[in-house]
C-alpha cells in the first residue's frame, strides 16, 4: 500500500496547496519500493565512493563581458517570502547488478522571521542497466508528460543516474514551489540555464512563467562558475565598491539547445571576498529584478553573500554519514540485503602505499 | 548487541536501543566454536562514534537554536533507522572471568570471535549460580537489578577486613546494622565503637518493640554501666593508655611503672592510692606534675572505678555473647574525644587480653569513623597483628581518605556507596581487589541505600545490591532545626 502524499497547508500562504501535481513522488515511491524488491537478498558492498552529487549545469568555460558600474543595493523590509530549493543524491552502494542510490530534496522558506521547511526523501532506488531507461523514463513521463522530449533524449549511463534522478525532483519542487508561493521570492541552486537532458526548456519556462503570473521572482545562485571575464572568473572580479551590489553582464552566448533564461549578474550581497554567480528571470523588468535583490537582502540572512534559506536547503537535504548507513540498515533489514565489504584492490595490491580508491 | 575491539581486559561492545543494558550489568560473550565465553562487566555506556553525528545535531539547530520547523515525508520511513543508527551506545566492559565446561578462571587470555560470537545478558542469579555465591551461612543484603536477591557468605567475612564507605546519608550503617544483625543470628560475637549512638536500638522494632536479637544488644555506655576498677588492668594496657591518649612522657612512664608495681605489691591498687602515692612519691617535680595531670585525666573520665562489682559488665557481656552471640555496642556518642580514645585503648587491649587467653574465640569489630579515637599506630596492629588474635574490623566511614592507604590494599571486602568526589574515588580505587575504573565509574552514579560489594564476598565479580530494609528503630538521626516545618 502506498502513502497518499498530502502536506498540510501553511495558514498564511498554502504550502503547498493541495491542487499541487503529486505525481512525481507518488512515482518516485513506487519505484523505489519496486526497484529495491528486484535487488532483494542480493550482497551489496560498501567501501566504495559514497559521493555526494549535486547538480552544475555548467560545464563548460564561457566569456562574457562586465559593466563595471555596479548596480548599489538598499535593502527592502517589506515583507516578502523568501523559498529555495535544493536536492541531493548519493551512492550506497553497489550490487552485482547496478548499485543503490538515494534522492532527497527539500524547500525551505522564510516567514515572519521563522525558516520552515518541507524534506521530501530519501528515495532509495536500485539502478541497474535493465531498469535505468525504465525508470528514468517511468519518472520523466510522470513529471514531463511528453514523449517527445523523453524519446529523443540520450539514456543516461548509469553513473548519471544519481544526479538525473535528483535534478528530476529538484525540478519538481521547483515547479511546486512556483505554483504555490504569491509575491515571493524563489531561490534556485544553480543557474537559469535550460535545455540539458533533465532541464528541458520547456519546463523551466513553464517553471518561470508560473512563478511570474503569481508575482514571484526566481533567483538562481551558483555556488560555482566557468564563466570568466578578461581571463578571469566573475567572482574574482572584486571591484572597490561597498556591497551589496551587482555588476550587470553582457555577452554570455550559447549554443543551443542550451537556453539562457535568466539574465547574469555577480552578486556580492555582504562584505567579504565572496560573490556569486546571480541568474535573475530574464522576463521580469530591470526594477524588478533590482527590486528582487534588494528585497532579498532585506528579508533573508545573507552571510558570505549567501542567502540562509538555500543554505538551509542544501543542509537538510545533504545526506550524513549516519544517513547512509542508516538507509544501508533499511536496505538489509527490509530488502534482506547482504553488506559485504569488497576488498580494496589499492590496498590489496600496494598495501600502505594504496591510498584507496576513493583516492 | 557486537563485540567491537578488545584491549587488555577491556572490552568494547556496540549495543543498538533495544537492548537495553546498564552500568553494572553483567553480559555473556559466548563463542560457540571456541567452547568458551567471557564474563564481561559494564562499567560504562557511552555514545556510539556514529559517522556524520555532529552534522546531524547542527542540522537539527540552524534556527536560532530553537528546532527548525518542518514536515519530513518519509515514505520509506527511514528515519526510524536514523535514530536507531544515532542511539547506538558502546559499552565498555571489564572482563571479569571465562566460562570454560561449566567453570570459572580469572583468564582474559583469549580473543572470542568477533563475527560469530553471541552477547547476551547473563542475570545475576546464573552468575551467582556460576561463581558459587552462597554459601552455608546466607546473609541476604538485598536485591540486585534482575530483581533476584543477592545472598553472601558469613564465612567470607570471618577472618577478614571489611571497609563500608560511601558519602553521607547513602545508607553505610544501615548496612552495617544488617551485616551486625545477621552475623549475631550466627551466633557471633561484635563489637561496634558507636560514635553517634546509631547502633543503641538495634534491638528494637521501627515502632519501638523488642525485636528477636534484643537479649543480644549489649549497650555499654563508658562512665555509666561500662568502668574499669584499676584492679582489673594490665600495666601494659594502662601504660598504652597514658603514652598514647594521655602523651605521657617516657620518663614519667618509668616512674608511673614503678609506683604501678610498688601498689600493686602491696595489693593497693585503687584511685584513692594511686593518688597518694603520686604525691608522695620521691621523683622530680615535673615528673610528678606530668603523673598527677594525667591522675587526674583519668579520674575525671568517670571510666574508672575502684568498685569492682561495677566493672564487671563488659567481661560478662563478652562471655555472654561468646555462648549465643551477641553485639557490644561501646556508645561512645557523648564521650570526650581524649575519654574516646582511653576506652578504646582500654578495650583494645582487654579484647586482646581475652582473645590471647582464648576466653573469647574471635571478635567482630565494626568501627565508625575510627579516625576520630584509633591513634596512628593501631592501624597496622589491626589490620595484621590483631587480626591474629582474632579481631575482624569492619571500617565504616565517610571521609575515605581517613583510612590509610595500606588498609585499602588489604581489605578483603569493601561495601561502596556512592561518591561524588574524584578524590573519594581516587582513593577507595586503592584497593587491591578492585579495579579503579569499576569504582570510578559505577559508585559515581549509585542511588542511594544501593552499595557496590566488591571483593571475596562477591568472589570478586563486583555487584550492585540495593540494601535490603531493617525492621530496626532508627537512631543518629541529625537533628534539625526545621524538623517540624518539613
Amino acid at each position: 500500500m502506498i502513502e497518499q502524499y498530502t502536506i498540510a497547508t501553511t495558514p498564511k500562504y498554502n504550502f503547498p496547496q493541495p491542487a499541487t501535481d503529486t505525481t512525481l513522488p507518488q512515482r518516485l515511491i513506487e519505484l523505489s519500493i519496486h526497484s529495491l524488491r528486484h535487488a532483494k537478498n542480493q550482497p551489496i558492498q560498501l567501501n566504495q565512493q559514497t559521493l555526494q552529487q549535486f547538480n552544475n549545469l555548467e560545464a563548460q568555460t564561457q566569456s562574457l563581458q562586465i559593466n563595471p558600474q555596479p548596480i548599489t543595493l538598499k535593502p527592502k523590509r517589506e515583507e516578502t517570502i523568501v523559498a529555495a530549493v535544493d536536492t541531493s543524491s548519493i551512492k550506497i552502494g553497489e550490487t552485482s547488478t547496478g548499485m543503490l542510490i538515494a534522492v532527497r530534496g527539500a524547500n525551505v522558506w522564510k516567514q515572519k522571521r521563522n525558516y520552515r521547511y518541507v524534506r521530501l526523501g530519501p528515495f532509495v532506488f536500485h539502478i541497474t542497466e535493465e531498469n535505468k531507461r525504465e525508470v528514468y523514463n517511468a519518472l520523466q513521463r510522470a513529471y514531463l508528460d511528453s514523449p517527445h522530449e523523453q524519446n529523443h533524449q540520450n539514456s543516461p549511463n548509469l553513473q548519471q543516474m544519481p544526479t538525473r534522478m535528483a535534478n528530476l525532483l529538484e525540478r519538481w519542487l521547483q515547479s511546486t514551489l512556483s505554483k504555490t508561493i504569491s509575491n515571493g521570492l524563489i531561490l534556485f541552486d544553480g543557474s537559469l540555464t535550460s535545455g540539458t537532458a533533465d532541464t528541458p526548456t520547456r519546463l523551466m519556462k513553464e517553471i518561470l512563467d508560473t512563478a511570474r503570473k503569481r508575482g514571484n521572482v526566481v533567483l538562481a545562485f551558483s555556488k560555482m562558475t566557468n564563466l570568466r571575464f578578461n581571463g578571469h572568473l566573475i567572482t574574482d572580479v572584486l571591484l572597490g565598491h561597498e556591497p551589496p551590489y551587482l555588476l550587470a553582464t553582457a555577452g554570455l552566448k550559447t549554443k543551443p539547445p542550451i537556453v539562457l533564461l535568466g539574465d547574469v549578474y555577480v552578486a556580492r550581497l555582504t562584505n567579504g571576498n565572496y560573490a556569486f554567480r546571480l541568474d535573475i528571470d530574464k522576463e521580469v523588468s530591470t526594477e524588478q529584478k533590482i527590486g528582487a535583490a534588494e528585497k532579498l537582502l532585506g528579508n533573508d540572512l545573507l552571510t558570505q553573500s549567501y542567502p540562509e534559506t538555500l543554505r538551509l536547503a542544501h543542509i537538510l537535504c545533504t545526506f550524513t554519514a549516519n544517513e547512509v548507513i542508516a538507509m544501508q540498515h533499511f536496505i538489509a533489514h527490509t530488502y534482506g540485503l547482504k553488506i559485504i565489504n569488497r576488498p580494496d584492490m589499492h590496498r590489496l595490491l600496494f598495501g600502505p602505499f594504496g591510498k584507496g580508491e576513493s583516492s | 548487541m557486537k563485540l567491537y575491539k578488545k584491549e587488555g581486559n577491556i572490552v568494547q561492545i556496540l549495543s543498538f536501543p533495544n537492548e537495553t543494558v546498564e552500568k553494572g550489568d553483567y553480559l555473556l560473550i559466548d563463542d560457540a566454536d571456541a567452547g568458551k565465553a567471557l564474563i564481561v562487566q559494564v562499567i560504562d555506556v557511552q555514545f556510539a562514534s556514529i559517522p556524520g553525528i555532529l552534522e546531524e545535531l547542527l542540522r537539527s539547530l540552524p534556527d536560532g537554536g530553537d528546532s527548525m520547523q518542518g514536515e519530513d515525508f518519509d515514505p520509506l520511513e527511514i528515519a526510524p533507522h536514523i535514530t536507531y543508527i544515532q542511539d547506538a551506545s558502546l559499552l565498555v566492559c571489564k572482563i571479569r572471568a571465562t566460562v570454560e565446561n561449566d567453570s570459572l578462571t580469572p583468564s582474559s587470555s583469549w580473543l572470542p570471535s568477533r563475527s560469530q560470537s553471541t552477547i547476551r545478558k547473563l542475570p545475576i542469579p546464573t552468575l551467582l549460580k556460576l561463581g558459587k555465591i552462597d554459601g552455608k551461612l546466607p546473609i541476604v543484603l538485598g536485591g540486585t537489578k534482575d530483581s533476584s536477591l543477592l545472598t553472601i557468605d558469613a564465612l567470607s567475612l570471618d577472618g577478614r577486613l571489611n571497609i563500608i564507605t560511601g558519602k553521607k546519608e547513602t545508607g553505610k550503617s544501615h548496612l552495617s546494622k544488617l551485616l551486625i544483625l545477621n552475623m549475631i543470628g550466627y551466633k557471633a560475637t561484635v563489637v561496634v565503637f558507636d560514635l553517634n549512638g546509631e547502633y543503641l536500638s538495634l534491638g528494637m522494632t521501627a515502632d519501638g518493640k523488642r525485636n528477636a536479637h534484643h537479649d543480644k544488644i549489649h549497650v555499654l555506655t563508658p562512665s555509666q554501666n561500662f568502668k574499669v576498677a584499676l584492679k582489673q588492668l594490665n600495666l601494659h594496657v594502662l601504660l598504652e593508655i597514658l603514652i598514647h591518649a594521655l602523651h605521657l612522657p617516657g620518663t614519667s612512664a618509668r616512674e608511673f611503672r614503678r609506683i604501678w608495681q610498688s601498689l600493686k605489691e602491696r595489693d593497693m591498687l585503687n584511685l584513692h592510692e594511686l593518688g597518694e602515692a603520686i604525691r608522695n612519691w620521691h621523683c622530680n617535680q615535673h615528673v610528678r606534675d606530668a603523673l598527677f595531670s594525667r591522675y587526674y585525666a583519668l579520674v575525671n573520665s568517670g571510666f574508672f572505678t575502684d568498685n569492682v562489682a561495677e566493672a564487671i559488665i563488659l567481661e560478662e557481656r563478652l562471655s555472654k555473647a561468646k555462648e549465643q552471640g551477641g553485639a557490644i555496642i561501646i556508645n561512645l556518642q557523648n564521650t570526650s574525644p581524649i575519654d574516646r580514645q582511653i576506652v578504646v585503648e582500654y578495650l583494645l587491649g582487654k579484647l586482646v587480653e581475652l582473645l590471647t587467653d582464648w576466653k573469647l574465640k574471635a571478635i567482630f569489630l565494626f568501627a565508625e569513623e575510627a579516625h576520630l579515637y584509633l591513634r596512628e599506630t593501631y592501624w597496622d596492629d589491626i589490620v595484621t597483628r590483631m587480626r591474629h588474635f582474632g579481631i575482624f574490623t569492619t571500617f565504616i566511614t565517610n571521609q575515605p581518605d581517613t583510612i590509610r592507604e595500606n588498609i585499602y590494599r588489604q581489605a578483603d571486602n569493601i561495601f561502596l556507596f556512592n561518591f561524588t568526589n574524584e578524590h573519594d574515588l581516587e582513593v577507595v580505587s586503592r584497593a587491591a581487589r578492585v579495579d579503579a575504573e569499576t569504582v570510578k565509574s559505577i559508585a559515581r552514579d549509585l542511588p542511594p541505600h544501593h552499595c557496590l560489594v566488591l571483593g571475596k564476598v562477591v568472589k570478586d565479580f563486583p555487584m550492585v545490591v540495593k540494601v535490603k530494609a531493617l525492621d530496626v528503630k532508627t537512631m543518629g538521626e541529625t537533628r534539625l532545626f526545621f524538623k517540624d516545618t518539613n
